[in-house]
């Protein structure tokens, strides 16, 4: 069955998009077909709009309108705590909580020797600069808890530890609200590890 | 323990199968390239999620279909506990006890295994990488968070090579990434030849016995470890830390000149000794096949030890390979009390009483039926 070019393209352009696969597309784009004109137009220049007008801020690297961004333009944040992320998604997952009042740096990625990524590749060396001009007494290390994001903790960590800057590393451990028997073993053995003194 | 059932869904040359097994000794036979292996190798996969036969999960599913899947009941401690491994182009699922287990770790360990063939006769005379898969698989169906650790050490070691590598040709020059990668991989590194050293010492107890026993009191069978890094069984977790950060840093240039990672436990090997003589180099061709046979033997006991229970045993195309002293040697240890699948192509090759009261499989051509004897 073949479909005419407009939402062929349509359709193609959905399939672009992660964890939409080919019968889902098929469906938003025969959707799209129903919507009414107006909202179809808003959508594409909420598309065009989204890629058009954001960038990373030049300070943190977050995703922005302006610059800088709302965070790093913020008088009332804590300039003296820095947390390191890995993606912007990271930033707002942070926000949400609403109990960090300090700044972010944002890496877009972690570092991996096997796919050619190398420090400078990633937000690395603004921080390092950050970390010469800004008064900052302590950074929060916020990467994944895989290879990758550990090693990338490991490597900003001693890159800036000469310089008498308090590094943290973010807990490990288990989920609130979970029950302890469904923990695997490897988190369970984490949060053995990281337990403290009450 | 043992598998009480099984269920093939387009699984090699099987589009469809159903079989139910005997919890003592069950005899696939079947003339070659009919299918023994495949079913002998779908219960491998059952137990481990992945075939022995080869790497790519791909060349498990049928010709021109698009998922294959095994299902079986294990029974284990008096419960019943369905698995269940379904293969397609997105990758594999395990479900144990019809859950889903996003970790193989998870899975892995539910059905005690022990796989004997042909190619373990190469065990002792075969190359390191054969040694080092035993005890591995071994280790990691006793301890599955073992697997983690492993699994963990192959992406830093693959992270610390791709470095490597780049230092070599020059593309960075950044040394603290490799601190940081060599810090990784020993954290690593550490458990695992921990893990190894624990597991040797239950070994070597149990192969030790089971050979003096074969050769009637003639052989002394020892086992030693052979390490790139030179760590001692007696040493503790921060001194195996701290020499293996010595050799790092020792060797740094020679990792550099060489572009990959000389040292660690992926270079590590075992080595058996006869009355204090390296089977390996001075061996007899039967001396070799007698220490293979009872490592196995002392797999079997040692999960028993471990896990409680004996594990399944799969002799696929093996006892034909022994001869007759080995063979009664062989079936007469699993007499009774352990699950034996054993793949033939004559039942007149194996001569024991313990194949009379066994439930015999004829294969022929993807097709099974299935024979009780008297």
């Amino acid at each position: 069955m073949y479909y005419p070019e407009p939402i062929s393209k349509l359709i193609d352009s959905f399939t672009k998009l992660p964890g939409i696969g080919p019968k889902t597309a098929v469906r938003l784009a025969f959707f799209v077909l129903n919507m009414n004109e107006d909202d179809v137009l808003d959508f594409a220049k909420a598309l065009v709009n989204a890629k058009r007008e954001l960038t990373h801020c030049s300070t943190c690297g977050h995703i922005t309108d302006q610059d800088p961004c709302a965070i790093c333009g913020d008088h009332n944040r804590d300039d003296s705590v820095i947390c390191v992320v890995q993606d912007p998604k990271d930033v707002i997952a942070m926000e949400k909580m609403r109990e960090f009042n300090g700044r972010y740096h944002v890496l877009h990625g972690a570092i991996s020797p096997m796919d050619g990524i190398g420090p400078e590749d990633i937000n690395v060396p603004p921080l390092l600069n950050r970390l010469k001009d800004e008064k900052v007494g302590e950074l929060i290390l916020a990467t994944n808890p895989n290879v990758e994001g550990e090693a990338t903790a490991m490597y900003i960590s001693r890159l800036v530890k000469p310089s008498g800057i308090k590094i943290t590393r973010i807990a490990h451990g288990l989920p609130m609200g979970g029950d302890l028997e469904y923990a695997d073993e490897v988190t369970l053995s984490k949060a053995l590890e990281g337990r403290r003194e009450l | 323990m043992y598998i009480k059932d099984i269920k093939l869904m387009n699984y090699r040359n099987y589009p469809k199968l159903e079989l139910t097994f005997d919890d003592r000794i069950n005899v696939i036979i079947g003339e070659n390239a009919q299918g023994k292996t495949n079913l002998m190798e779908a219960i491998y996969v059952l137990a481990f999620s992945k075939s022995y036969r080869t790497a790519k999960d791909k060349e498990l599913i049928q010709w021109e279909q698009s998922y294959a899947k095994i299902e079986g009941t294990v029974f284990k401690r008096q419960y019943h506990i369905p698995l269940e491994i379904q293969f397609s182009t997105k990758g594999k699922r395990a479900k144990l006890n019809h859950l889903e287990q996003k970790r193989l770790s998870d899975y892995i360990g539910a059905l005690n295994l022990v796989m004997f063939a042909p190619e373990d006769l190469n065990l002792v005379k075969g190359s390191p990488q054969v040694r080092r898969r035993f005890i591995d698989m071994e280790i990691g169906q006793i301890q599955p968070v073992y697997i983690y650790h492993l699994g963990q050490y192959q992406k830093i070691l693959k992270q610390r090579n791709a470095l490597l590598k780049a230092l070599q040709r020059r593309k960075t020059t950044d040394q603290t990434m490799l601190d940081v990668l060599t810090e990784q991989l020993i954290d690593h590194a550490r458990v695992i030849v921990e893990k190894r050293f624990l597991f040797l010492t239950l070994l070597r107890k149990w192969a030790a016995s089971i050979h003096q026993g074969i050769s009637q009191d003639k052989e002394n069978l020892t086992i030693s470890y052979d390490a790139t890094i030179d760590v001692l069984e007696s040493d503790d977790k921060e001194k195996i830390k701290r020499i293996y950060n010595d050799t790092f840093n020792l060797n740094r240039d020679k990792e550099i000149d060489r572009g990959s990672t000389l040292y660690g436990p992926h270079r590590d090997d075992l080595s058996f000794y006869i009355n204090d003589r390296n089977v390996q180099t001075f061996g007899s061709q039967g001396q070799q096949r007698t220490t293979a046979l009872s490592l196995k033997l002392a797999e079997i006991e040692l999960i028993k030890s471990e896990v409680g229970e004996y594990p399944v045993l799969l002799l696929d195309d093996v006892l034909s390979e022994l001869d007759q002293y080995r063979q009664s040697h062989l079936l007469h240890t699993i007499k009774g009390k352990v699950q034996t699948f054993v793949s033939t192509t004559s039942i007149t090759d194996i001569q024991h009483e313990t194949i009379n009261q066994a439930e015999l499989f004829y294969v022929e051509n993807g097709s099974i039926t299935k024979q009780k004897r008297g």
